[in-house]
């Protein structure tokens, strides 16, 4: 971080936090993160109600621009929703415009332990009780599902027409559409995603990338949810079909909720809160769904690689799990022998 | 005539001198980068193996199927245009060429995923 950049943000931190000063004591890059980049920031903080140690996390565009996904302010905007809706998030602070770091920011505070799933895998006790995790996070979609349109702030996300699944279909296809190679396994996934579209018609706030990976925990539990640049009105199954995927189980495929727990679990924690049970059957289209849907992004990233606009090993490799995510969508729709 | 050892055997010597020579040395944030390229010569490796005859029997395969001929780009392209129409909804053999085609690419991207491979 430069130190003009760094000079700004102090004065900006200071008046936000109703501060007489605030030093940034540590700036650091975090891994991550081709689209938006985020800075962990540690500052002292003195006069005010936050005077004391500030641990935050600041959330910009990267320098490079592209940008598909939601502004920082709309994420913000989300971000803030979710929060008073009673979701375990990182407390949203404040939202900075180009003026301040060069790019739009917003600032949050810090959560607590690691979001890595390949730590989650190999250490059973990261994350407190795996069972009550996973009821936990039932939970958490049930309160997030708890937002439904309209909401004035986050009067930005279209509306999801003529049905989520319907949307997703005839994005896909015409993604495949401009594509240089045919993926005849796909289209085989899409029409099946048509024929047994269900209709929807309570859209709810979905997160659209909860998986794990994308929520932090420490010892004891789920610290915050993370990553809410995709989320839109949906079917709230999509959410959970996305979690339970066999693509996001990271290997342990017995355990069906996300690679940690029971599917049982998932569900019984999002009745408790939505009074809702969610079916195996209903939950399963979601699941072909989220195949389909990782493999286009998966071929998107591996556009980026292949285009040369982008040379990079890890995109490169991405587009080779498109085979085995067809593969899967194969199977789940009667086609495989095994 | 090229030179013994060919192209994937090359890569299969060289990929073992990355995993068990470099890899256990390399600090622990290029353990990553080390890992995939160590994937990414095996999907090298295992499609100089298979050659062109899988991709020449998909072909003659689609040909049949769709009763037209061209090369495997072409007509993988009318069968998703069909499939999206409807036309293979009910179609066993259009089923077991998918099937069949989406086996071999997963036996050169990512073998561990065949029905039969242990999972990991």
């Amino acid at each position: 971080m430069q130190a003009a950049q760094r000079t700004a943000l102090e004065r900006f931190l200071a008046q936000r936090a109703d501060a007489r000063a605030v030093r940034i004591d540590e700036a650091r890059l975090l891994a991550g993160g081709a689209i938006q980049e985020n800075w962990l920031l540690s500052a002292t903080v003195t006069g005010g109600p936050l005077e004391g140690t500030l641990e935050c996390v600041l959330r910009a565009d990267a320098p490079s621009g592209v940008s598909a996904s939601h502004s920082r302010a709309q994420e913000f905007a989300l971000l803030q929703e979710v929060f008073h809706a009673g979701v375990t998030v990182p407390e949203p602070l404040w939202l900075g415009d180009t003026s301040v770091f060069g790019r739009d920011f917003f600032v949050m505070r810090k959560a607590r332990g690691t979001a890595a799933a390949h730590r989650l895998m190999k250490e059973p006790t990261l994350g407190g009780d795996r069972e009550r995790l996973t009821e936990r996070i039932g939970e958490e979609l049930a309160r997030l599902h708890t937002l439904r349109p309209p909401l004035e702030r986050l009067a930005f996300l279209p509306a999801p027409t003529p049905s989520p699944a319907l949307k997703g279909v005839e994005e896909f296809r015409a993604f495949l559409d401009g594509h240089h190679t045919p993926f005849p396994a796909l289209e085989w996934g899409l029409r099946w995603l048509e024929m047994h579209a269900p209709r929807t018609r309570e859209w709810v706030l979905a997160h659209r990338d909860f998986r794990t990976g994308n929520y932090m925990v420490d010892e004891a539990g789920l610290t915050a949810v993370l990553d809410w640049e995709f989320a839109a009105w949906s079917d709230p199954l999509e959410d959970l079909g996305w979690f339970c995927a066999r693509c996001w189980r990271f290997g342990q495929v017995d355990k069906e909720a996300g690679g940690i727990g029971s599917r049982e679990a998932l569900f019984r924690g999002y009745a408790r809160v939505s009074g809702r049970e969610p079916t195996r059957e209903a939950v399963f289209y979601w699941e072909v769904y989220a195949h389909v849907r990782w493999a286009v992004i998966a071929l998107q990233q591996g556009e980026r690689h292949v285009s040369g606009q982008e040379p990079s090993l890890e995109l490169a490799l991405t587009a080779h799990v498109v085979p085995e995510l067809e593969l899967e969508i194969l199977r789940m729709t009667g086609v495989g022998h095994a | 005539m090229r030179e013994r050892p060919d192209g994937a055997e090359l890569l299969a010597i060289a990929r073992e001198v990355l995993r068990n020579e470099l890899l256990p040395l390399l600090p622990r944030d290029k353990a990553y980068g080390a890992l995939m390229i160590a994937n990414a010569m095996g999907i090298a490796e295992r499609q100089l193996r298979s050659g062109m005859g899988a991709q020449e029997e998909e072909r003659r395969a689609l040909a049949m199927l769709l009763e037209r001929d061209g090369d495997l780009a072409t007509l993988n392209r009318v069968f998703a245009v069909r499939i999206r129409q409807g036309a293979f909804d009910d179609n066993a053999h259009a089923r077991e060429l998918l099937w069949n085609a989406t086996v071999q690419r997963v036996r050169e991207s990512a073998p561990k995923a065949l029905p039969g491979a242990s999972s990991r």
